[in-house]
């Protein structure tokens, strides 16, 4: 395209934009929900990661020994468990000290205690793991190698809360698609509706186009332009929401679970997700006014 | 130079339109297609510049058949054309001089260039200090003058123009079929299609007569006011 070309087209853009700056806006807002909403999900699927791993920091598998263990033997245990490349530490609890633990847990409480055996509770290794190995799926490989070793009679770890973390996720991650999906239609289709707006309000002026010659390109290239425009506008306008609908949560309503997350914060979006919501935006745009100039310009 | 060989365009479902014309018009000839209303002038200066595609036979302007063209090809023979229409086809949001410019900017020239010539040619039309005004705001001898300009801004070899005279006053009307025998003149080939014989019997030229999508006759006015 020459020069003279560009400037012609984007001449024809800013004046679209101007005469038809409302029905643009609002497709441009309509765009902006949609790329919200789906950004929303990001933000809270990327905290709940971050939450989980937060929690995950304190995961502990709980390895209980057999009556017949001796301190010793279960002192050799702990040392050969600390040795596992999935254990950042392990200790070894005697019977009496998960005792003592137990009544401490119990505080003011702990006089039910009294008269019971203070051998009734197993000696345990307690095992904290490594960042890289606190998967469901990691841990559930290594709690059946431990539940295989001699001397142990049971493992405890925390199942059903990663089993609840790993259901949360998922429908986080289904309904960024379903809902997202949905509204992505939604705006598809008034993308296409508003550049048909704009063919048809310009239908003589594309008519007088064609009769001086015009190519082909040069009548089409500001309807498609227009699209780009709406989707990156809409785009810019979904960050701009979604970081004050952040700031406004995490400083008020969030502010008192920030403990919980890693790092003690809640995340806004990484600069790579800015990225990819603005190239959604275009490409929304741009996707709706192609089929658009398509369907409509004949 | 122009060549029609057998050309019919008819419309479903009674087959009017135009049927089986030829002839031929030299290079910088003035020429009018005659006749009355619903003859098939319209029809035939559509299939001139290929707004419509031929049922059959061929349209040849300066030895390419148009009738097949479509796309780059099509857009780069109109740029070559000089078109005028009775009802202006003017850009009601762009000024005179935009409007004019359009037609050069589509061919690349620089906005300078295409400026500076639909300038000079609105004044050498009379509308030096109108340049600025929207269509709406001008009288239709005025708007028609722009639609010409227009024409023009390409140095076109080929003028087609359908019934330039048909929204004008009868003084504005001959000013305007002057101008057109000024741009014959200067060696560009002009086809006019018209209803108006008593206005273009003024004017030296050849005149197709057509009726009912035929071509009917064939004569040649001596002409008395083509001078300015």
């Amino acid at each position: 395209m020459k020069s003279t070309h560009v400037v012609f087209v984007a001449g024809r853009v800013a004046r679209s934009l101007r005469e038809l700056f409302w029905t643009h806006l609002l497709t441009a807002g309509i765009m902006a929900m949609t790329l919200s909403v789906f950004g929303g999900f990001l933000l809270v699927q990327d905290n709940v990661r971050a939450l989980v791993r937060g929690w995950s920091d304190e995961i502990q598998v709980f390895v209980y020994l057999g009556d017949g263990v001796d301190p010793a033997a279960g002192e050799a245990l702990r040392a050969r468990l600390a040795a596992y490349p999935e254990v950042k530490s392990a200790r070894y609890v005697s019977k009496a000290r998960a005792w003592e633990e137990f009544g401490k847990t119990l505080g003011s409480q702990s006089g039910i205690l009294e008269g019971l055996d203070p051998g009734t509770l197993p000696a345990s290794v307690d095992l904290e793991l490594r960042s890289g190995h606190r998967s469901r799926e990691a841990v559930l490989a290594l709690v059946r190698r431990l539940a295989a070793l001699e001397g142990v009679q049971d493992v405890e770890y925390p199942e059903t809360w990663l089993e609840k973390m790993r259901l949360l996720m998922t429908g986080i991650e289904w309904l960024k698609w379903v809902v997202g999906g949905f509204l992505f239609l939604v705006a598809f289709l008034i993308v296409v509706g508003t550049i048909k707006l704009a063919i048809v309000a310009r239908q003589d002026e594309i008519e007088i186009m064609q009769l001086v010659g015009a190519p082909d390109g040069l009548i089409k290239a500001p309807f498609v332009i227009e699209g780009m425009v709406q989707g990156l506008i809409g785009a810019g306008l979904a960050l701009a929401l979604l970081r004050a609908a952040f700031s406004l949560l995490t400083a008020d309503l969030l502010a008192p679970f920030g403990a919980l997350i890693a790092g003690e914060q809640f995340v806004f979006l990484s600069a790579a997700q800015h990225v990819h919501l603005v190239l959604m935006g275009w490409l929304l745009g741009t996707a709706g006014s192609m089929l658009s100039v398509k369907r409509h310009l004949a | 130079m122009i060549q029609l060989h057998n050309v019919s365009k008819l419309y479903p479902p009674d087959n009017t339109g135009v049927r089986d014309i030829g002839f031929q018009v030299e290079d910088g000839e003035f020429v009018f297609l005659c006749g009355p209303s619903g003859a098939g002038k319209t029809t035939l200066l559509r299939l001139l510049f290929r707004s419509e595609p031929v049922t059959e036979g061929q349209v040849i302007v300066n030895g390419r058949n148009i009738t097949r063209l479509k796309g780059k090809g099509l857009a780069a023979f109109r740029r070559r054309l000089g078109l005028v229409f009775q009802d202006f086809k003017l850009i009601p949001h762009m000024n005179a001089l935009e409007n004019v410019s359009l037609a050069a900017d589509v061919t690349g020239v620089s906005w300078r260039q295409s400026r500076r010539k639909a300038f000079a040619l609105l004044s050498e039309l009379g509308l030096k200090d109108r340049y600025g005004a929207l269509p709406p705001a001008l009288s239709g001898g005025e708007q028609q003058r722009v639609a010409i300009a227009r024409a023009l801004v390409n140095d076109p070899e080929l003028v087609l123009a359908d019934e330039p005279t048909g929204n004008l006053d009868p003084e504005m009307a001959e000013e305007t079929m002057r101008l057109f025998a000024r741009i014959q003149r200067r060696g560009t080939t002009v086809l006019i299609a018209t209803h108006d014989y008593r206005l273009l019997r003024r004017f030296e030229g050849r005149v197709l007569m057509m009726r009912q999508g035929r071509l009917v006759g064939e004569q040649y006015t001596a002409g008395a006011a083509a001078s300015p």
